[in-house]
Order: structure tokens, then sequence, then C-alpha cells
């Protein structure tokens, strides 16, 4: 977030310390999570040390601390998905990005993610990757996928 | 004005019922404090009576008639006619259950081992060397809220599956380790360094299990700003922070309230001993000055500080070749023999702005009674720039270090409270925190840049002529000169001021505060200036700070008038003058040893260089005494340590003690003290306003002459390819700067070399570590170089210490040290990069 946004985000708050949690959220919606600059920002504009901001943001499991990666794939372990494969889905995926759930690969290409239900069970195990989902996987399919880029139609 | 007159209203009273007992207390208070009021104890651990309700260890529910449930006593409020029930077999029941919770997630060997009850038999042993027997588990074993808790509860077992976190314990930053896996996260110390300390450095991250205290992203302490004042581990109920020197003392013996020795505040201290000696500080809850608040310095450098092993403990005279320990009578009579034949006219003594009033005084009194000589000075002059006369009207302005806490504006010029005066700076967020406004005045980003409503930012060496366009400003002064001098002078706008004058508002009360570094660099006198004329307004109150912790004392005992006549320390560094004997009593002012006959040192340690006599003084903890603060309070150091002579004590001595064994030994005319005490009356008897015993009211300075203006003479540093800030500093106690004893210091890197703005550090192509050599008129000096980011870009900083003892690595630095401006243009002269950087 450079200079003349953070001053244009300035300009929808109080500046007081109750809107910190709003400001935290703009921020992370405008560059995907929250840098330690713009912590930095905030602090000296909220007057609220960094370490308390950190301390509030990381309660919450909706703020980020990291980068994403560009493409944001999300392997459901649901009931349903998880009875269907869904774990070795993930294997295969963290053996082949290298990477845990929650982490991005080192070339900020892929993240990983798992979650617990998607809200279409009927079509488990189900990969949803930048969005899109895709039913019915296996991991063949989600190899090729990958094999190819990931040149998936945009919604 | 009558309301002033009446006494103030006293806080209603409620009266309720705890154990079947009518109890009362003052309104406001919660069920916890009512209970602890009337000698009721209820068990918790969260809850402190410094720091706001919490109710997380849930330890302290109680029963209130006509409540649902059970209500914490920490945080429901006391009520008119409430029936509370502290002890039923519900609660104990519960209480029990939930102390084993935590139980679960503590280590608990220390508590509920089955060996518990005959370990502490035998423990000890008949063994020739010391042996640790038994389990050694955790610091705080002995002392700790937990435990004692434990105890009291009866708990033998934990019935839930134990829990261990795995968490490495933090060693990395100085002063005190950190083991959250004993931690219970009470959160008292979260509480503490938000609320009372204002700096927030700890926070609780993340959440549930995973929960735990420290800084954001998991940064060092010293990286996320702490100023290692010590206070949460004053607060915490476990072993979980420890103090690194007396980590694994046990418990104390004793303790005794003291005041700091190191800086002007004059702080309160309460100082522990352990075996007759020196374990370790305390803040003592003092509302005069520090409130239970200390800084880096006094809560952790004084056992390192009297205790290091390098600390010289016996006389020593040097005879031919060899420089041996004597007795004291030979070592006395050996330094008499040589004071006696000296005429007065060559002879310069240096006492140190540390020493005690006594000491100072005894200092005067040998010099100019016994030797009758008028070479006495001390670096206490280069700690006032500007001179006794304007510090003495400085010092006559209502000061207080109270008052900045209830102060509705305050205007802080040159200050970093981060390391130094850091009591100061509590006081100021806790007048923030009361709604009050800050300005400051800096050209560097201090430490309460973060807290500040407007930041005047001149350019670097500019703050003195700010404050006095300020001053100007506030007064409704015409401007002394007309057109945009505080523009072009200090590269601030007329608005800027405006703005910084509207903040501080005309009607509210104002507290001023003025770091030592201002004084320094301003030539022209302005910051003083501005601070008198501010005097003139109502509702002002002045805190305006220098090096060494007894200055004040020094300028009120007449160690500064003495110089007229005689020598001064500056003709000897510069050659002007040649005294034949030199007696340094707590200073190191050179880092080679100076052109003289015989030079006689009087200190806690050697001096880095050749001495032909030195006789060994008792440090803070050895010896009693008084110290003068920069509020005029003469206050009590007490001797905490009476060990006899021998290995471990040495063989020091109070220096009035040594000065009045030598006046009876040089001259007719020689004076006895048995005790500090008779020295301090001495002293009442000859210094107007000065106290017979110590005595802690403020007292204003009275000044005799007038204030003689000193032309202002603005010359801007400009030209070269930085401007170079020296600040007074280091941290200097006696001879020697603090970082040489004291590890942590070292660690903070305070003193490191020169400081750049890392833009300048990447434009010169630099690395942190690497070598830069600086030039100026001819001169240069170099040193290590580190990123500083609160500097202005195109600036350099770098500490100009007043004593060497220990700064040996920063020969090469010396040419800087010895020019006497504080505001430098210099020019770059060469660097080394990595290849050429020594292995």
């Amino acid at each position: 977030m450079n200079f003349e946004e953070f001053e244009e985000l300035k300009t929808h708050f109080s500046g007081e310390a109750a809107d910190l949690i709003p400001v935290l959220q703009k921020i992370q919606g405008a560059q995907g999570y929250l840098s330690p600059e713009s912590i930095r920002r905030v602090s000296r504009w909220l007057r609220i040390s960094e370490n308390e901001i950190y301390g509030v943001a990381t309660f919450f499991a909706q703020f980020r601390f990291q980068k994403p990666g560009r493409h944001v794939i999300k392997v459901c372990l649901g009931t349903a998905c998880h009875v269907r494969g869904g774990e070795q889905i993930l294997d295969v995926l963290k053996r082949r990005l290298n990477i845990e759930p929650g982490a991005v690969t080192a070339d900020g290409l892929y993240q990983l993610e798992r979650v617990a239900c998607l809200g279409c069970c009927a079509l488990a195990p189900v990969v949803s990757i930048d969005g899109k989902i895709y039913g019915q996987t296996s991991v063949l399919k989600i190899q090729e996928l990958l094999d190819g880029g990931l040149h998936h139609d945009q919604p | 004005m009558s309301s002033q007159t009446q006494p103030p209203i006293e806080k209603k009273t409620i009266r309720l019922e705890i154990n079947h007992r009518a109890v009362t207390c003052p309104e406001g208070a919660t069920i916890l404090r009512a209970a602890e009021l009337n000698g009721i104890y209820i068990p918790s651990l969260c809850s402190h009576k410094d720091l706001s309700p919490f109710g997380g260890c849930r330890l302290c529910m109680v029963e209130v008639e006509g409540m649902r449930g059970y209500p914490l006593a920490c945080s429901t409020p006391a009520a008119e006619g409430q029936k509370v029930l502290t002890e039923t077999a519900a609660l104990r029941d519960m209480r029990r259950e939930i102390m084993e919770l935590i139980l679960s997630e503590h280590p608990s060997s220390c508590l509920l081992c089955s060996e518990k009850e005959e370990c502490s038999g035998v423990l000890q042993t008949i063994r020739k060397s010391g042996v640790t027997t038994g389990c050694r588990y955790c610091p705080n074993d002995g002392q700790c809220e937990l435990q004692a808790l434990v105890e009291k509860l009866g708990i033998t077992d934990i019935h839930y599956p134990i829990y261990y976190r795995g968490y490495e314990a933090e060693h990395d930053d100085p002063f005190f380790d950190r083991d959250y896996n004993i931690c219970i996260l009470c959160g008292r110390c979260v509480r503490m360094c938000q609320e009372v300390r204002g700096t927030a450095v700890l926070a609780f991250t993340s959440r549930g299990p995973k929960t735990q205290i420290g800084p954001a992203f998991g940064r060092s302490h010293i990286e996320a700003g702490c100023e290692f004042c010590g206070a949460c581990l004053d607060v915490c109920p476990t072993g979980a922070l420890a103090d690194k020197t007396s980590k694994w003392d046990g418990p104390p013996d004793g303790s005794a309230v003291s005041t700091c020795p190191f800086c002007a505040l004059g702080c309160q201290v309460e100082l522990f001993h352990k075996d007759g000696r020196l374990s370790k500080a305390r803040a003592h809850l003092d509302p005069e000055i520090n409130d239970g608040q200390l800084c880096v310095r006094g809560r952790f450098c004084m056992p390192e500080t009297t205790h290091h092993h390098q600390r010289a403990r016996k006389p020593m005279i040097k005879h031919g070749a060899y420089f041996r320990e004597v007795s004291w009578p030979e070592a006395l009579d050996a330094v008499a023999a040589r004071l006696k034949n000296v005429r007065p006219g060559e002879f310069l003594m240096a006492v140190s702005p540390d020493l005690t009033n006594e000491g100072l005084y005894a200092a005067r009194k040998f010099v100019t009674e016994s030797l009758g000589s008028p070479g006495l000075d001390s670096t206490a002059r280069w700690a006032l720039p500007g001179g006794a006369d304007v510090w003495s009207r400085l010092l006559s302005l209502p000061i207080s270090i109270k008052g900045l806490a209830s102060a509705e504006a305050v205007l802080a010029v040159g200050l970093d409270s981060r390391f130094s005066f850091s009591v100061a700076g509590v006081e100021i967020r806790r007048a923030l925190k009361e709604g009050a406004k800050l300005v400051t005045i800096d050209s560097r980003e201090s430490n309460l840049a973060r807290y500040t409503d407007h930041w005047l930012r001149p350019r670097p060496g500019g703050e003195g002529e700010t404050l006095l366009a300020l001053a100007e400003k506030m007064a409704g002064a015409p401007p002394e000169s007309k057109g945009t001098r505080e523009e072009s002078a200090s590269g601030l706008t007329t608005r800027d001021l405006d703005e910084a004058a509207r903040v501080l508002g005309s009607g509210k009360s104002l507290a001023v505060l003025v770091g030592p570094a201002v004084f320094g660099r301003d030539k022209g006198g302005a910051a003083a200036r501005a601070l008198l004329m501010l005097a003139g307004r109502e509702n002002t109150i002045f805190l305006p700070l220098y090096q060494g912790a007894n200055t004040r004392g020094a300028l009120e005992l007449g160690i500064l008038d003495q110089s007229a006549g005689g020598m001064r320390l500056e003709d000897v560094l510069e050659g002007r003058a040649k005294p034949k004997v030199i007696y340094l009593v707590g200073e190191t002012p050179f880092l080679e040893r100076p052109d003289c006959d015989y030079l006689i040192a009087q200190d806690i340690y050697l001096p880095p260089f050749e001495v032909d006599a030195f006789l060994p003084a008792a440090s803070f903890a050895e010896a009693g005494g008084t110290l003068t603060n920069v509020e005029g309070r003469v206050q009590e150091i007490v001797q905490i340590e009476c060990l006899p002579d021998g290995a471990i004590a040495g063989f020091v001595r109070p220096d009035w003690f040594i000065f009045s064994q030598l006046s009876s030994r040089v001259s007719q005319r020689g004076f006895v003290y048995e005790s500090w005490r008779d020295v301090l009356r001495d002293i009442s008897g000859h210094v107007q306003g000065f106290p017979a015993v110590p005595d802690r009211r403020p007292r204003r300075m009275t000044w005799k002459t007038d204030f003689r203006d000193v032309k202002a003479s603005p010359e801007s540093a400009s030209g070269g390819d930085l401007v170079l800030l020296l600040e007074p500093g280091g941290f200097r106690h006696r001879g020697i700067d603090l970082s040489f004893v004291v590890e942590g210091l070292t660690e903070l890197k305070l003193e490191e070399g020169f400081r750049l703005h890392p833009s300048d550090l990447a434009a010169l192509g630099l690395e942190p570590g690497e070598t830069l050599t600086l030039s100026w008129n001819g001169t240069e000096a170099s040193a290590p170089v580190r990123a500083d980011a609160d500097l202005p870009p195109g600036a350099a900083a770098a500490w100009r210490p007043s004593a060497y003892g220990g700064l040996l690595h920063r020969r090469s630095l010396l040419p800087l040290f010895r020019q006497p401006d504080d505001v430098l243009s210099v020019r770059v002269a060469s660097r080394k990069g990595k290849k050429s950087r020594k292995t």
C-alpha cells in the first residue's frame, strides 16, 4: 500500500483507536495481507503500538501477515471430501509445492489452504482454485491442472 | 480559590458484609480491594493493585448474595449492603479445579514432587566445594506467588493431562531471560507495559492454546523498542521472567530503600541483599519521583557496577617499575608526602559529578583549606553547558518530576527517554493518558514521536533555536530579530510554530522538558533563554536535564566556583597548563595519561592509563551518603553492603573518609569526620539552604549573579557531506562508562561508533559494522557505522562520553571527543567495505 493509498484510507476514519479492526480489514482488502510497514503506519496514525496491533490482529483468524500467493488453492477436508480422498489430494499438493497448508511457495505463485467445507459436498472431493470450484477431482486431475500452469478460465 | 484551602473531599465509604463480617471500603473499590483493606484474603494471580482488573485467572471468584453465578472479586465493584462469601465448599472446590487447570500447562516439579517434604533437609551438604543439591528448575523457587498459592489451596495432585508447551527459553535479549513455558498468561506484564509504562512492547499474540506473550512479528525486545525497565519482571507471579544477574540467587535476605546513583532524577530504589552483598534493585513505590518505575540503569546495572571482577579494591602505589598493592597507611603516607610538597598553583583535582554531596564537599575542603590550592575542577562543568550562572538560574525555576503527570500540555525538547530519564517518559505518557497534549522538538525521531500531537523537526542541532522561537510566540514577545529567522535557523516555518503553540494552548498547565543534548548544541544559549522566558507563564513547570547524578550538588557546593583562579581540565587537555600533580576523584576525562609528574586516582575502577597512586573508593553500595537531584532533594544512599575488609569486600573507603585521612597528614588544618552524617551537618553550616540531614523536599536554587546573556551566534553547520551530532552521554558512572562493566548495556550497542540514516549508509555503500572515517578542520576520526532510522537523512550521530574508563576501543574517536562543538559539518574521508574489514 503506497503513501497516497494510505492517506486516502485515512480520510474514511476518524483516527481513533476503535477504528483499528476496520482499518486493518481495509488494508488487508487492498494489499491482501498486513505487512510490517503497514502496521507501523497504522501504529503512528492511531497511536497504538505495533505490538498491540499485532496482538489484536493475531487474535483473529481473518488476518494474514504474509503476502498471499498469486493462486490460492483451497483443499476441502469436510466430512464428505475427507471420505472421498481429500486428504490424499492435500498430501500430493503439499509434496508437489513443498509447503504446508497456510504457507506460500517461495516464488510467491501458490498458496495452499485447507478448508473445512466449501458447501458443495455432492461434488466431493472438492478443490477451489482462485475461487473456482473443481468438483469430483482426483490426484491426477489436480496434477494435470498444475502441469498446465493453472490456465483455467477465470470466473 | 476557597475550594483549594478546604481539605480534599473524602471519598464516600460504603458498608458491606464479607464472610458475615461488617466491613467498610471507599466507593469505587472492587470486592477484592475491599477484602484486602480489611485483611481478608482472596486468592488471585492476575490482579495487581497498580493494574486494571483483568479477570483472567478466575481464582478470586466469590459468592455474592443476589448475584447469579460466581462473580470475580477483582472485577466486581463493592456495593452498599452487599453480602459476600469468599470461602465456601463450592468455591474451594472450584478454585482447586481452576488451579489444576492452570497447572496442567505449568511445569509442576517444584510444586508437587513426592520428595518435596524431605528435600529441603538434605540441601546442605558437608562437602568442601559449593555444590547444588536438590532441584533448581525455576529461578523463582521459594519466592513464587503460584507456588505459595498451590500450598495455600493444598493441591497435591493434578487430575488433568499435563501439557508442556515446548517453547524455547529466550535468552537473546539483555538483562532478563524469558521462559514462556512457565508463563500462566495472567497478563500482568502486558498490562504493566501497556497501562503503566505506556510503551506497549508486550502483547498477547495469537489465541487459544497458542497464546503467547511477546512483541510483534516475533521481534526481539531490542527491536520492539523495549526500555528494559524491568517492570514486567516485578509483577510476574511466576519465574517466567528472570533477571539474568540474580536469577539463581534465591530469596534475598533483606532489603532497604535507597536512591539510584545513576542520574539526576534520583529515583527511589529498593535494594536487596543476599549474603551481605547487593543482589538486585527494584523500583520503590515512591509517589514523589518514580512511583514504582525505573530505567534500565536503575533496575539492572547496579550489582554488576559494584561487583564486576575488574573492580579495584586495594590501594596501590607505584614503586619504581612496580605498581603494587599496599596497606592504607602506606598509601596515604605516600600520597600525602607528594601533596605536601606541591605548590598550590601546580595542583589540579578533578571531582566527578557522580560523587555524593559528602564526597564533593570533603574534596573541596581538602583542596581549598588543607592544600590551599585553587586547582579544583569537575566534568560537572561539561554537563552544564552555558556555565554555572545560567544553570543556577535554570535550577531556580519550578522544577518538578511528579508534576509532569498532571500537566495538561507537555513540551519535550531533544529528549529520548528510552534508556535515559525513562521515568520522565513514563510520567509524560501518564499525562497523555489523562488527555494532555504533547509537542516535541527534535531533529531525530525520539521514542516520544509515537505519542506526539505535533512534532517540530528542525535541522539537526536547531532544537534550542526552535524552542526560543516557540517561547517567543507563546509569550507574545516580538521575535528578537525580525523576518523569518526561525525559518532559516531551524528549518521550520511560522505555520509550524503557530500550530505547536495552538496545541500547547494558552491557559493550560504546561511542563517543559529539555534533554541534555539540547544545551550542549546550543551555543547561543537559546534554550536557556527560552526557558527563562517561559518561566513568566503561569502554571508552568520545568525539567532541564543534564548528565551526572550529583551535578546539581557540585554546583551548589561550589565545586564550579573554584576554577576562577585555578586550572581547568580543558587547559590540561589542550596543553595550556601543566600541573605537577593531578588528583582524579571518580573522573577519567582522558584516555591517555596526562602530562604530569604524579597522578593520583581515587575511584572504583582503575583508569585506563598508568597512575602513580590508586586509592580504592567505596561504591554506592558500600558507603552511605546523599545525592542532590534535579529538584534539589537531598536524598540518602543507603549502605547496603557492610562486609569487613578482606578478600571479598576489599579495602575500599568512602571518598570523604579518604580526604579526611589525607587532610590531617598534609596540614595542621585537617578535618575529621566520623560518618557521612557529620559531613552533611558540616555542609549545612557552610552552604546556605543545604539541609543538615537527608531531606526529600524539593528546593529551588537561589541565584546570585545576573544571567549574562550569551550572544547568539547560530553557526550553521553546512558545506560538508554530513552534519555530525555529538550527544553527551554514554552511561557514565564515576570514571567509567557502565557499558564497560554491564554486559547487557554492551548488547544494546548504544555507544557503537557513528550512527547514520539507512539511506545515507546505502548511499555510502556501507554495511553496518564497517568503518567510516570523517574529517573536519584537518582532523579525522574513524569508527564503525550503524544504521539508525530515527536520525534525519544527512546527519550522523555519535556519543561523546565524559568518562573514558573502559572506552579504550573508542580510541579512534578521541579527536572527535576533544573538539569543542557538539554540531559539526564533516566530510567523508574514507570508508572501508567488507574486503578490508578485519575478521
